[in-house]
């Protein structure tokens, strides 16, 4: 039979739309498999004003046999057979006669006992139990009440419709009483509508202005988007993310197209996509990375007959542009060294002091950085855009657009003539925002990114900031992240211990917490952001961990790690090797480390180990040093018939002493041979299970 | 419609619905939420309708008089209705209707934003209502003042008047904007808006403002103790007005200005409790 739940709530964040149906679909499946009704269909829709589960589902529970165990056989009769006391007892209690009592095996022996039939209940009656509990137990990141009632939710509950097999299911959730009917769209239809089933219900919404498929919204903007645009030739490149947004924040969408006045070209690209998606949630519409004097704004609305839609946001738009324009205008009277002196009252943190102190810190590490990384030719540069990075965060411009920080620098120091090399650094060094966003595109911008990264990381933890499970006010997370994601794509080798060492010097005594603990808690954190990294490209969790457990110092090292034991996982050499590794490693277990003296290699197996170890080891570090473990593995593996050799017919237990520990020396320089590409002990492999 | 014509149809309109039609109150506050036909009534348990036309001063918005659409004082509809109804948002836009806007021809948007005001610990979970992209009402539900949990909810309903006015008349500049069939914005306020944007941001003595912020702190601490609760409320209407002052001056610091706005919060914490304590002995 047909069930329809319709939670028709004041507009929900689109955000929460996801969660709620999510939440919704689980929580109906949990509650259907537990009490057992059959569910041949469970779909979900929503807008930001409603809620959606339609269903179809068995009319009630099967009917079950229940067995009810009395007392043991023994007991339950008098030695002539009759039923005794007990029996008469059971059966009273049970409200039958003692006849309908029979003997039931069980695991613990015979016993007297009841076979019932219990009679399943009406679906009905257990949704009405279970709706409003889980309605009630949706949960939003932010919740609130309204009115008299003591409910939290996203947003006001205002009707909730359920049907089911074409009938109101009356229930009440804190005072709101079910019904059979709904509203249309708030500005076009908000008077009621009846309904008896979900085909009605979705053909009378959506001729009363609501589109409830989520996909179907999508399809109508994106395929709007594109007739507007057809008569400007223009390809659509619609920002995914606010299509995204916009799907659930309204209910019938309307795409229109609007202009604004060419003088405005003048602004930058980034201020005007800014001016027109924060507020308004408007798309720039572009040609070659250049912006027409044309946007695309959706509408919750199916027409604009008399474009006043259009016209409003126009002027909407303008005003916004006028301002843009005014700061573009009043930032660029002043020089950066005429700002410049405004970073003193800027705090960066208490403790910390303010963006001057900030930025110089970043020249150092940054002069740290380029000499690390052999970037000497852009030293100079890179130094001159840590100066000045932080400048715009006194521009009008980066006060009504805060999410330009750091490119309105860039655009600004183009624009008064620094080296291109200084603009584009100061330009990208936020980047990357997220996994997703792009690392810097040139050298001294991921340099500059990567020093006021390290430098904010270890700042906060050091005068002992906690990070908790949802507080991370700084965007440590996130900034340890870039500086990872920025080391892999640029393919940087640089010591992470002496780049932590570095950022903590420079601080000196503004760090209150002692440096060593401070570092070995950022090895720690970045070795989980490098965790997560990995797992998003999709490794196995055994090679990341065996790939970190060699260590993170050199992280660019650690990724190639991940990908020569990804690379080897599939091939014949796999097992073998971590096999081979495994018992090594076993033997090895609690023993104190030893030295080898070759002299006293007495049998013919261990003097020939020995000696392929040592061409082994010859030509093997080389590799790792180079970062080459795809190359350095193949030829490890070499080692194999020596070893095996020398475990058959070697005791490296042996009585005597001295033997036993330059055995146990060998195994033990083997192991740290094999340490330094991975740890392969962390590997799982088939042989095991 | 002329702003006076505006905001003699929403008086009737909210009259019609019941509200109690309050005065300004005669103190610079930064919102409506901050007087105490709002920030006293919402505290307690009784049932409150009220609406208002409350002038609002936010010092650092000025712009000398010559942008089109900042300035440092401008005029709030202020709505109450305690505990909030269940079909206000359909009153909300029948109040809308009644100025005369077809709406189907329009976008109207309940755009996710909620609101905080720190000085005097109060939030609330709502949106910003955007007419065709135009942000025209804050529309909150208060969820705490002074720090305190409400119960029953308010609905506080915010419309920023001139922004009202300049979708009625289709207008650009605030300036522009009729005040009355022959008075315009520009008569009423250019003057007052450059006279105080020079007092704002040059001018007001730091050292005088300084002093009178941690006069009338102490004075409003005073008066905490003796419970004399409004007058001690005002003087925190009055700190966080200096301390507004002292912002466009650039005469605070980012961790000035928090342990600026912990103070007043603390004072107007107590207030709260104070308050809410006698009510309920009452």
């Amino acid at each position: 039979m047909e069930f329809l739940l319709e939670i028709n709530t004041e507009e929900i964040p689109p955000s929460h739309v996801k969660t709620a149906l999510e939440q919704l679909r689980e929580k109906f499946e949990a509650e259907l498999t537990s009490s057992e009704i059959a569910v041949r269909e469970l779909r979900t829709f929503g807008t930001c004003r409603r809620l959606v589960v339609v269903g179809d589902l068995a009319e009630g529970q099967r009917d079950r046999e229940e067995v009810i165990v009395g007392p043991p056989k023994a007991v339950a009769f008098a030695p002539d057979g009759s039923p005794s006391k007990a029996a008469y007892g059971f059966a009273k209690a049970q409200a039958v006669e003692v006849e309908r009592l029979e003997v039931i095996k069980t695991e613990k022996g015979e016993y007297l006992g009841l076979k019932k039939i219990k009679k399943g209940k009406p679906t009905q009656e257990i949704l009405q139990k279970s709706i409003p509990q889980i309605i009630l137990s949706l949960s939003f990141p932010k919740m609130m009440r309204w009115g008299e009632g003591a409910i939290r939710f996203s947003r006001p509950i205002r009707n909730i419709l359920c049907l089911f097999g074409e009938k109101l299911l009356p229930f009440s959730v804190e005072g709101i009483t079910s019904a059979d009917s709904t509203t249309g769209h708030k500005l076009h239809f908000p008077q009621k509508i009846k309904t008896k089933s979900f085909r009605e219900y979705r053909e009378a919404l959506r001729e009363k202005k609501v589109v409830i498929e989520e996909e179907e919204r999508r399809k109508m903007i994106l395929a709007q988007m594109e007739t507007k645009l057809a008569p400007l030739k223009e390809e659509v490149h619609p920002d995914l993310e606010l299509v995204e947004r916009l799907v659930y924040d309204l209910e019938y969408p309307y795409v229109f197209l609007g202009s604004f006045p060419e003088e405005y070209l003048r602004l930058p690209l980034e201020v005007l996509s800014t001016a027109m998606r924060e507020g308004q949630k408007l798309f720039s519409v572009v040609r070659d990375r250049k912006q027409l004097p044309y946007f695309l704004g959706v509408a919750d609305n199916y027409r604009d007959p008399k474009s006043l839609i259009q016209k409003g946001n126009e002027r909407v738009l303008r005003a916004r542009l006028v301002d843009a324009q005014f700061f573009w205008e009043q930032d660029l009277k002043f020089s950066f060294k005429q700002m410049a002196p405004g970073l003193r009252r800027i705090i960066f943190q208490e403790k910390l002091g303010s963006y001057e102190d900030k930025a110089q810190r970043l020249k150092k590490i940054v002069a740290y950085l380029c000499d690390k990384i052999e970037a000497g030719k852009i030293k100079k540069e890179a130094i001159q855009a840590a100066e000045l990075c932080k400048v715009d965060l006194l521009t009008g411009m980066v006060r009504e657009f805060p999410s330009l920080q750091g490119k309105i620098g860039g655009l600004y120091a183009r624009d008064k003539g620094y080296p291109v090399i200084v603009s584009q650094a100061i330009y990208e060094h936020y980047q990357p925002i997220g996994l997703e966003d792009e690392s810097p595109s040139s050298l001294a911008g991921a340099v500059l990114s990567m020093a006021d990264k390290i430098d904010s990381i270890v700042g906060i933890l050091g005068v002992g900031i906690q990070l908790t499970g949802s507080s991370d006010p700084f965007g440590l997370r996130r900034n340890a992240l870039g500086i990872c994601k920025i080391i892999l794509d640029k393919k940087l080798c640089l010591s992470l211990s002496r780049f932590l060492d570095k950022a903590l010097a420079i601080y000196g005594e503004k760090v209150e917490k002692p440096k060593e603990e401070i570092k070995c808690f950022c090895l720690d954190f970045f070795s989980s952001r490098l965790r997560y990294i990995y797992e998003k490209k999709g490794y196995r969790y055994d090679l990341i961990n065996a790939a970190l457990g060699a260590g993170i110092d050199n992280i660019y090292y650690s990724f190639l790690r991940v990908k020569a034991l990804d690379a080897l996982k599939t091939s014949a050499q796999f097992e073998p090797l971590i096999l081979i590794a495994k018992r090594v490693n076993n033997i090895l277990r609690d023993q104190p480390a030893y030295k080898i003296n070759a002299d006293l290699f007495l049998e013919k197996e261990e003097r020939e180990l020995f000696s392929t170890f040592s061409i082994i080891e010859d030509n093997v570090c080389p590799m790792i040093s180079k970062g080459d473990f795809s190359q350095a593995q193949k030829f490890i593996f070499r080692i194999q018939s020596s070893l095996n050799n020398f475990f058959d017919r070697i005791l490296v237990m042996a009585e005597e002493k001295r033997l036993r520990q330059n055995r146990l020396a060998l195994l033990q320089a083997i192991k740290k041979l094999l340490f330094q590409i991975a740890d392969y002990s962390q590997i799982v492999v088939e042989g095991e299970k | 419609m002329s702003i006076q014509n505006l905001i003699i149809n929403l008086q009737k309109f909210w009259a019609d619905q019941g509200c109690y039609l309050a005065q300004p109150y005669d103190l610079e506050v930064g919102a409506g939420t901050m007087t105490p036909d709002t920030f006293f009534r919402v505290l307690d348990k009784r049932f409150w309708k009220v609406a208002y036309v409350q002038p609002a001063r936010r010092p650092t918005d000025g712009r000398y008089g010559e942008n089109p659409h900042r300035v440092q004082k401008h005029f709030q509809y202020q709505v109450i209705i305690k505990p909030s109804p269940s079909d206000i948002q359909q009153i909300y836009i029948k109040s809308l209707i009644s100025l005369g806007i077809s709406l189907e021809d329009h976008d109207l948007r309940f755009d996710e934003d909620d609101w905080e005001s720190p000085t005097i610990g109060a939030w609330g979970v709502g949106w910003q209502v955007l007419l065709d992209g135009l942000e025209i009402t804050q529309f909150t539900y208060f969820q705490q003042a002074g720090g305190i949990d409400l119960s029953p909810v308010p609905v506080e309903i915010t419309y920023g008047l001139e922004r009202l006015e300049m979708f009625l008349e289709g207008k650009d500049n605030i300036y522009d904007l009729d005040w009355s069939s022959d008075t315009l914005y520009r008569d009423l306020r250019l003057r007052e808006e450059k006279e105080f944007s020079e007092y704002n941001f040059n001018q007001a003595s730091i050292e005088i403002i300084q002093k009178s912020f941690i006069l009338s702190e102490k004075e409003a601490s005073r008066l905490i103790q003796r419970n004399l609760l409004l007058p001690a409320y005002d003087l925190c209407l009055k700190c966080s007005h200096y301390f507004n002052i002292l912002d466009s001056r650039g005469a605070i610091s980012v961790t000035e200005r928090v342990k600026m706005i912990a103070r007043i919060r603390a004072l107007v914490t107590q207030i709260a409790q104070k308050y809410t304590a006698k009510e309920a002995s009452l």
